[in-house]
């Protein structure tokens, strides 16, 4: 059910997945490592990742 | 009103339009006169939570003797005859006739000038603290289930008795810090009345039975009120038994049902074991758990305890961050009775500031639109939080108007415009341009631009100041009212003047100041990385924080974050960033109009 | 004599604060009102001790009359904190309040930067430098009214709910009380007796 997609930190450059969905974007986040805000969502990959 | 939820709050200081939900007695308020007939006629029963479930209530009840209103109501969850009409017994013998089966919740709206927050606090739950073994063993209760046995009011009418043989206990003890003052679980703080509450309650028991042995097992005993030093005294003079330490361990007899304490007593260094009766284990607050809702329908902020956060610690206890906003009781910290009527009057004095004039003045940073630049499409209406802008129409080219009144001056309208139509009052996009020139015309290799709101990141640097962290030198403030304000020319901009990394940082989603403006500015600064990628630009040279008023703390890390990030950029790439940005500048504001419509 | 004219010609006081030592201890306050007067159309710096307290307020209003002053920069503590303070202090010398721009000396540069002086005081000058950036554009603003509803709202009806509630309603207010709860009372009424009087809680 919870959709996940990958998530980039721009403060450390961890990488991470995390809990998203579309209709409830924008959400807050932070990266689990170093607590930044900066966290962007890796979008290249053209096929959404759904349910892993 | 009673039995009531506030749903929504809208408007602001002077003007809030409060929701109210009244949810459905079953009973007639105004009507019922409180005789009794029905509860004797109710078959269902369920423990009685005035009374901590000692004893039962029917499903039509009234909560406790002197409950105000003085009115009997059905609890839906337990009453057996709602739909279809199974039992209805109440109704029958009711003869003023003010059971309603079909009662609805009532919705009503009210006006008012100031509100008052007294949501008061929950009791912690020690089920947590096997050691202590609450709800393992019959006869460990908490100091709430001590108020109700001992109460003339209670179950017992004021018999005190044991849970598990109904008899009195000859010997009682009572632990204190029962979910306070704990990093490892409950809570860290120190919940203020458990001590005074104890010492109460022994001088109590020495009233009632003197022959009752008591003790207590304690870290501290706090006792710094008026009147508290003398009562400890008292119950010190008593015999009440004071033993320095909190046990380890406690355990049943399971024959007699008696309870064998193990504690290091600190001030002997000795292990002592105690056998006791009854233990009564002093517990702690906590925030209301439902108090969340109000906090965000009044975009209030909480304090890292939970509690809900005062705009100023010392010079304005009582007002919250929210103007026309107070705070009363345990809503804001622990504090017993006397604290809580204390600040109660001192709310309510400031809430009358307020009220006793007819009209007051508000900070004029609204937003205007110039309905010759506005070219109706409408995004502004689109993002106002407050719905302050009036509809466009593309067709008969009616520009939307900003009411001035429901403007709350947060900017992102501004900031969404992507034709320049819209100008802030003291804010506007010249002061800002003038601001970012004036930090980047000299040594602007050595600084980080940084934008922060002036409720929350702002104010979490003026935090960081007041408690002394040292930062680097070389960020530069801009600030706005809200994160929202940050229009992406702005970032851009800077760039283009040469900034190494650019910072935008405002409240945490959950304590926007504009609703939820700050959305805007995440989707924005989504956008922006995007943008800085395609043009070659390394998009972690800007940063996005969300930094509350209470993180002084975070405030400092995130300034050394980015002086480290801004060591990392090179003059090559500024130098770069100069010339991808330049030459088309003006087109910029027309792509972004074109990719988010 | 409200000067929001933009033709007009600027006139830019610089009131660099000592806030006792709490910025002059790590910020070369001097070297910053030096500074201050380089600065474009900075008709006048000057250094006080304490710029909220009285003779720093009177000091503001003597210089405005004096030079004439349309614009005006205080640099000294978070404007969160004095804001009001000096926009009254401008009000009362015939400025108006939205030409007053605010430099926070202390929160954010000299208590945050107290071991490197040089540093600090480099800080500060930038910071004042973008102040009057800033307030040479600051054009003047007439503030709203707005209409005040003379009834409250309390949420919780608790011992402190209750008190604030009959507080508001002696001073003649409508007040309207909201409970979660069936009844009125919260936690206090659970309870037996408080201290340290001993009295009933009911
Ligand atoms: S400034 Fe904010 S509240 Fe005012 S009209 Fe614009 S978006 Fe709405
Ligand atoms: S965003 Fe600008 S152009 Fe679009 S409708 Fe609003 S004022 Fe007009
Ligand atoms: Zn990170």
């Amino acid at each position: 059910m919870a959709q996940e997609a990958d998530f980039k930190c721009l403060r450390c450059g961890n990488s991470f997945r995390a809990p998203y969905s579309p209709e409830t974007e924008p959400q807050e986040r932070a990266c689990p490592n170093c607590k930044s805000n900066s966290v962007r969502r890796v979008k290249e990959q053209k096929e959404a990742p759904g349910k892993k | 009103m009673t039995y009531s939820e506030v749903e929504n709050v809208t408007g602001y200081i002077g003007n809030f339009k409060v929701t109210i939900r009244k949810k459905a007695r079953y009973v007639d308020e105004k009507e019922c006169n409180a005789c009794g007939d029905c509860v004797k006629v109710c078959p269902s029963c369920t423990p009685d939570e005035y009374q901590m479930g000692f004893s039962t209530r029917k499903g039509i009840y009234i909560p406790f003797p002197q409950a105000v209103p003085s009115s009997y109501l059905i609890d839906m969850k337990t009453c057996l005859g709602n739909n279809p009409i199974a039992c209805a017994k109440c109704q029958e013998v009711c003869e003023k006739k003010c059971i309603d089966f079909d009662a609805k919740d009532e919705v009503v709206t009210v006006d008012v000038g100031a509100i008052i927050v007294a949501v008061g606090n929950d009791v912690y739950d020690p089920t947590e603290l096997d050691e202590y073994g609450y709800r393992s063993y019959e006869n460990v209760i908490t100091s709430m289930e001590f108020e109700r046995l001992i109460c003339a009011g209670g179950p017992t009418e004021g018999h005190f008795i044991r849970p598990s043989d109904r008899t009195r206990p000859k010997s009682i003890g009572f632990i204190q810090c029962v979910g306070s003052r704990s990093k490892k679980r409950g809570n860290p703080y120190c919940s203020n009345i458990c001590c005074m509450n104890t010492i109460k309650d022994t001088v109590l028991l020495k009233d009632h039975y003197p022959d009752t042995d008591v003790k207590v097992f304690y870290m501290d005993i706090r006792a710094f009120g008026k009147g508290f030093e003398d009562l400890y005294m008292k119950s010190k003079d008593e015999g009440v038994h004071y033993v320095r330490g909190l046990p380890g361990e406690v355990e049943e007899n399971p024959e007699t049902g008696n309870l064998i304490v193990t504690v290091e007593n600190t001030t002997t260094g000795k292990i002592e074991k105690h056998e006791l009766e009854l233990l009564v284990l002093s517990v702690g607050l906590l925030p209301r758990k439902d108090s969340d809702v109000v906090r965000q329908l009044l975009t209030l902020s909480r304090t890292s305890d939970g509690f809900l956060m005062e705009s100023h610690p010392k010079l304005k206890p009582v007002d919250a961050p929210t103007r026309g906003v107070f705070l009363a009781g345990c809503a804001e910290a622990p504090k017993d009775v006397k604290d809580s009527v204390t600040q109660a009057s001192a709310a309510a004095a400031r809430a009358n500031v307020i009220l006793a004039s007819d009209k007051l003045t508000v900070e004029a940073i609204t937003a205007h639109i110039d309905p010759d630049l506005c070219k109706y499409c409408g995004l502004c209406v689109k993002v106002c939080p407050y719905k302050a802008i009036t509809p466009t129409d593309r067709k008969k080219k009616i520009a939307p108007q900003v009411i001035e009144a429901a403007c709350a001056g947060c900017g992102t309208c501004g900031a969404e415009c992507p034709f320049d139509s819209i100008s802030m009052r003291h804010f506007t996009d010249a002061q800002i341009y003038a601001q970012i020139d004036a930090i980047l015309d000299t040594n602007s290799q050595d600084k980080v631009v940084v934008f922060a709101c002036n409720w929350c990141s702002y104010a979490g640097g003026d935090f960081a100041g007041i408690s002394r962290l040292q930062y680097p030198v070389s960020n530069r403030l801009i600030r706005t009212m809200c994160s929202g304000r940050v229009k992406d020319e702005f970032v851009l901009y800077a760039f283009r003047k040469g900034a190494p990394v650019v910072l935008v940082s405002g409240c945490h989603f959950a304590d926007c100041h504009y609703i939820d403006a700050n959305r805007q500015t995440q989707l924005r600064v989504e956008k922006l990385w995007d943008k800085l990628e395609k043009n070659g630009i390394r998009p972690e040279r800007l940063q996005l924080e969300w930094i509350s008023a209470a993180e002084g703390q975070k405030f400092a890390v995130v300034m050394k974050a980015v002086e480290e990030l801004r060591q990392k950029v090179t003059a090559e790439e500024i130098e770069h960033t100069k010339e991808v940005l330049a030459p088309k500048p003006k087109k910029k504001p027309v792509e972004e109009a074109a990719s988010s419509a | 004599m409200v000067r929001a004219d933009g033709a007009e010609d600027l006139r830019v006081g610089v009131f660099v604060c000592a806030c006792g030592l709490n910025i002059a201890a790590s910020v070369d306050v001097e070297e910053v009102r030096k500074f201050a007067e380089t600065l474009p159309d900075v008709a006048v710096a000057v250094l006080n001790k304490y710029t909220c307290a009285d003779p720093g307020q009177q000091e503001i209003k003597r210089y405005i009359l004096e030079h004439k002053l349309n614009r005006v920069v205080v640099a000294s503590c978070s404007p969160r904190m004095h804001e009001p303070t000096f926009r009254q202090c401008v009000a009362e010398a015939g400025v108006n309040p939205y030409l007053l721009e605010m430099t926070n000396l202390r929160e954010h540069c000299s208590w945050v930067h107290s071991t490197d002086r040089v540093a600090a005081t480099e800080k500060a000058k930038d910071m004042v430098k973008i102040s009057v950036a800033r307030a040479r554009l600051l054009e003047s603003q007439d503030e709203t009214e707005i209409p005040v509803t003379n009834r409250a709202l309390v949420i919780g009806g608790g011992i402190a709910g209750i008190q604030a509630a009959l507080d508001l309603g002696d001073a003649g207010y409508q007040v309207y009380l909201v409970e979660k709860e069936p009844s009125i009372g919260g936690i206090m009424a659970q309870l037996d007796k408080t201290y340290p009087t001993m009295d009933c809680s009911i």
